[in-house]
């Protein structure tokens, strides 16, 4: 009986997402595994684009065309929301690196809103270049 | 009168969950574990749940208090600030019976780490009392507060889907013998959290030390924990061994 229970109560990974009513450092958990799961969704997305190089240029640019043409393509608004997650998960993963290892340990919330912050002026900045080169290609 | 509903999750021998309301007057209760007390004495005697010294030092009335794991009987009522409360068992254990839960697995855990002082000495024979500074006494008391609650292991995320990982409080026990002067067991120690199952499993969410009635801070002390690690390993490639 007590093993039927078990169940019950270990959320699994479920429960990582339930950062509502939480410290900020579960929200920053939660958003870092989102992340991070939509960054190696991508990074699988992007090799299946690119192994279509192996069957020729004209099937590689076939693909590349059909899912981005024009400056506000749809995939250009995951393009940013890719940036932002990056962005979101580098500096978030460079704060608990240096945690980790002592520094800012005892800050380490105030840490987590410093170093997104500037993350986030950073993505603006990136975003502001990006744009800038769509518009002159 | 001004009632309190208390919504309980009660679990019975076979394993069945159900929520179970009751109407408790406010002005008889002033904490949950009073609450569920009142219950158990007017109401239904079959509710079970566990409770010694009802005063935040047992550690054994830990429970689900409006989502989040938390003592009993140190949760006024007041501080809802609701007319309703939800109790349930806490997470990541096994139920026994509606609140009451197995700690054993937590308890097996918390033996893995040796949680008293090891020394060199022939079978505790020194030869002059062990001295020790404010300074060195300073660097442990705070995490020898911990009164094996198992709430942080609750609280822990990281707990509820990695069922072998050691978790917080185990975790926080083997800082505090490591940084306690007279402790001699550090390379046991050290091995034990820098295995598959410890510190590395730690992802810093910092849920234990919000949910920590003692203000032990075991999230602090994992970090704390990693840093004598990573210098452990970095002398020992210089140890002969
Ligand atoms: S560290 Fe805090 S929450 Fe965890 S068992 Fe000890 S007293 Fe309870
Ligand atoms: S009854 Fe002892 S800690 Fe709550």
């Amino acid at each position: 009986m007590v093993e039927e229970n078990v169940k019950n109560l270990r959320e699994g990974p479920m429960g990582w997402a339930k950062f509502y009513r939480k410290g900020i450092g579960y929200f920053a958990f939660a958003m870092h595994r989102f992340s991070g799961l939509v960054i190696v969704f991508y990074l699988y997305l992007h090799l299946f684009v690119l192994s279509h190089l192996l069957v020729g240029k004209a099937t590689y640019n076939s693909l590349v065309t059909s899912v981005t043409y024009g400056p506000f393509d749809s995939f250009l608004v995951l393009d940013v929301l890719l940036a932002l997650v990056i962005f979101y998960h580098g500096a978030n993963g460079t704060r608990l690196a240096l945690n980790e290892l002592g520094i800012g340990l005892e800050n380490n919330k105030a840490m987590f809103y410093v170093f997104e912050v500037i993350s986030m002026v950073l993505l603006g900045i990136f975003l502001y270049y990006a744009y800038m080169f769509l518009g002159a290609s | 009168m001004e009632e309190l509903v208390v919504e309980v999750t009660r679990t019975d021998e076979k394993g069945n969950q159900k929520l179970q309301s009751f109407n408790v007057p406010k002005d008889k209760v002033s904490t949950v574990l009073e609450a569920l007390l009142y219950i158990k004495e007017n109401m239904d005697p079959s509710l079970s749940f566990r409770y010694s010294c009802r005063m935040e030092i047992c550690g054994s009335c830990g429970m689900e208090i409006d989502g989040k794991p938390h003592m009993a009987c140190s949760t006024t009522i007041e501080s809802l600030k609701s007319d309703k409360v939800k109790v349930a068992p806490m997470k990541h254990y096994k139920v026994i019976r509606d609140l009451a839960v197995d700690m054993e697995g937590f308890f097996g855990k918390y033996k893995e780490v040796k949680p008293y002082i090891i020394r060199d000495d022939e079978n505790g024979k020194y030869e002059s009392e062990i001295l020790q500074t404010p300074a060195q006494f300073d660097e442990f008391i705070d995490y020898s507060m911990c009164i094996k609650c198992g709430i942080c292991m609750a609280a822990c995320p990281i707990e509820g889907s990695d069922p072998d990982y050691l978790g917080p409080a185990p975790l926080t026990a083997i800082w505090r013998y490591v940084a306690d002067s007279r402790d001699q067991g550090a390379k046991y120690r050290l091995e034990v959290a820098s295995g598959p199952e410890g510190t590395s499993r730690c992802h810093f969410v910092g849920e234990c030390t919000e949910a920590c009635p003692k203000g032990v801070d075991p999230s602090y002390a994992i970090q704390k924990l990693r840093g004598s690690m990573v210098k452990y390993e970095f002398q020992s490639l210089f140890r002969r061994h």
